[in-house]
């Protein structure tokens, strides 16, 4: 690949609460392999009100921080941000712009390619070396086939999946470059009017090492309280397919699928769950799946290692007092 | 309200798909072609948004001349009227490419039309590549605002109030008119059509759009190509249990488990 003059590359980093996402972070990684080829610099991107604290702990995981402020780049400024990433790719020349597969970084990148005429991939979940030509995969069709796709403009622009790339290890804590980018008022045009918090709980399925997952098969707001219970006891995070939501037995912070979570824990257990392409996309990545389903042909029983065929009324309460069990022993 | 929504025709995402065997071709035989979820949600929204404001809908696809079937669904639930895109030269086009193709079909029907449309739907995402591009890029091709992964919107005085899903709640985001919207799954379901709304899609008329009818529009190269199609590597099924009695059938489980080191 002739990169031409380009060298380094721009990662975007997402914040909330003054913390960059983890799935931002893993951008890093697949940034390094880049810039490893071009020779150039992994630099992160914050932008914000205040990017202070959130640049101390990212600094050590790339060459260097720019640190944008300047306009209001608060939260879902969606607007800001990408124009002032469109001043950036114009300053840096940058070999390469990553963000992570989340709603603000593809709507970023999708705005910015059109910007500047360039092609793209989203949820790349892998990065491969054709010689010097990078080689993305990416999933289609809810994962069920992969395609490994090559860039053919410059900057090179790709979201990451969340879950796919390890975090970097911290290094050397690179310096942190203040950048001023005033937004321009014509370069704004929709605005947030109201940010609510309505979800209290801390959900953290991507990082959680014990996943146990509720479908429609759970019957009831009561019944669901089964799945929460194995979870708590196995030091887990509560999963749910969309239907269980969908009827409100719990908030879709708990959504794991394509338009929810990617997850991949070390163990999985799926109870009253029927296995659609798009619940199963989000979890084929764990390491032990167990499923409980009363059908013996239930899809999910495919990607399972252990399956059992039962009802969850009748399979989880002995499931939960035989683990108590054990680990009283 | 002048209303568009944008839609896809994709295969039914009900049914998995694989290669066809030694090939690096998807094999979409008996596979349905659907509207894509995530316009089907669009449309919905915006009938529901017809419904209180008043207005019309238009639905447009680019695709194959089979497309025209995704247009018929979309007219037997809330749509009013709609065209197909379709020109041998739209085929491989990029997410940039529609996006300029489905601007150019825009300035055509508001030139024909007489008036402009205020709001533009898609789809967050198609469910075949799931990209999610199309309609930022197609709100920048245009030169409007755009609000992305929407579940609910409102008429306000200074145009719509869209309500976005956060991860810990949601925003409430201010556009003017005229603007772009992407839809996530809303609250609620699409409806279904009725016999008698069918029957009248059946009959109604679906013109077409080409190149020469778009003023010669051309998606351009594709900004990127695919080297390699394959099928990622399968899970192992592992075992099913199903004893005599649920005791055993958790016992046994458990103890593999156990064996496996996941508890
Ligand atoms: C565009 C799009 C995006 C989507 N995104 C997601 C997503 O991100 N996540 C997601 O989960 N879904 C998603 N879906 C929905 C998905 O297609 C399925 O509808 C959903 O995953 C099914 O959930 P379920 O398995 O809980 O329910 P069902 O499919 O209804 O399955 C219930 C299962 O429970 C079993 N069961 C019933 N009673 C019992 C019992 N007493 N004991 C044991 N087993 C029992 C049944 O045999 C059945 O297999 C999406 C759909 C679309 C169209
Ligand atoms: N061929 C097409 N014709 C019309 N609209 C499309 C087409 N492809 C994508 N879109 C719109 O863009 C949205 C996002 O698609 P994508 O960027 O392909 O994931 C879809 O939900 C549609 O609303």
């Amino acid at each position: 690949m002739d990169w031409g003059n380009r060298k380094d590359i721009l990662v975007f980093l997402e914040q909330k609460d003054g913390k960059a996402l983890n799935g931002a972070l893993e951008c890093l990684t697949p940034a390094r392999a880049l810039a490893q080829h071009t020779g150039g610099q992994v630099l992160a991107v914050l932008m914000g009100t205040d990017n202070a604290g959130a640049a101390e702990k990212v600094a050590p995981l790339a060459d260097g921080v720019l640190a944008v402020t300047g306009g209001d780049y608060s939260d879902g400024a969606a607007d800001a941000f990408t124009w002032a990433l469109e001043q950036l790719a114009a300053q840096y020349e940058p070999a390469a712009v990553l963000a992570g597969n989340t709603p603000l970084g593809r709507e970023m990148t999708a705005r910015l390619c059109a910007r500047l005429g360039l092609g793209s991939v989203q949820d790349a979940t892998a990065l491969t070396w054709d010689g010097d030509t990078p080689v993305w995969t990416v999933p289609l069709y809810g994962g069920t086939v992969l395609n490994d796709v090559v860039v053919d403009t410059l900057p090179v622009v790709a979201t990451t999946r969340s879950g796919a790339f390890a975090k970097p290890e911290a290094g050397q804590a690179g310096p942190v470059t203040p950048v001023e980018l005033q937004v321009p008022a014509d370069a704004v045009k929709v605005k947030v009017a109201q940010a609510v918090k309505e979800l209290s709980e801390a959900v953290n399925l991507e990082e959680a090492k014990v996943i146990v997952t509720g479908g429609r098969g759970m019957g009831s707001k009561e019944q669901f309280a089964l799945v929460e219970e194995l979870a708590a006891l196995l030091g887990g995070v509560v999963g749910a397919t969309r239907p269980a939501i969908e009827d409100g037995w719990v908030s879709r912070a708990h959504q794991v699928g394509q338009s929810g979570k990617i997850v991949a824990p070390a163990l999985y257990i799926a109870c009253g769950v029927s296995g659609a392409t798009q619940h199963v996309s989000g979890m084929n990545g764990s390491g032990y799946v167990v499923a409980i389903n009363k059908d013996e042909d239930a899809p999910i029983f495919d990607v399972a290692d252990v399956g059992i065929v039962g009802d969850v009324a009748k399979v989880l309460p002995l499931m939960i007092q035989e683990i108590r069990q054990r680990k009283a022993e | 309200m002048e209303i568009l929504v944008c839609l896809k025709q994709v295969p039914d995402d009900s049914v998995e798909l694989h290669l066809k065997p030694g090939t690096q071709e998807v094999n979409l035989e008996g596979v349905t072609p659907v509207v894509n979820a995530f316009d089907t949600y669009a449309l919905e929204m915006a009938t529901r948004l017809k419904e209180a404001v008043g207005g019309s809908i238009t639905a447009i696809t680019i695709g194959p001349e089979g497309a025209k079937d995704a247009v018929k669904t979309c007219l037997a639930v809330g749509a009013n009227q709609g065209c197909l895109i379709t020109d041998p030269s739209f085929e491989g086009a990029d997410t940039l490419g529609k996006s300029k193709i489905l601007a150019a079909a825009i300035r055509k029907l508001e030139a024909d039309a007489g008036k402009p449309f205020d709001l533009i739907f898609c789809g967050r995402e198609a469910t075949d590549k799931a990209t999610g591009q199309v309609g930022p890029q197609l709100a920048e091709a245009l030169g409007v605002g755009v609000v992305t992964d929407l579940v609910d919107i409102q008429q306000t005085d200074a145009g719509v109030q869209a309500k976005q899903e956060t991860e810990e709640g949601y925003r409430l985001v201010d556009a003017p008119l005229p603007c772009v919207v992407t839809v996530n799954k809303p609250p609620y379901d699409p409806r279904y059509p009725t016999i008698k709304s069918k029957l009248a899609a059946r009959k109604m008329p679906i013109p077409t759009l080409d190149a020469a009818a778009l003023g010669g529009v051309a998606p351009g190269a594709a900004g990127s190509h695919v080297v390699k199609v394959y099928e990622p590597a399968k899970r192992q099924a592992g075992v099913k249990l199903k004893e005599e009695t649920c005791e055993e059938t958790v016992a046994k489980a458990i103890a593999m488990m156990a064996d496996a080191k996941v508890l």
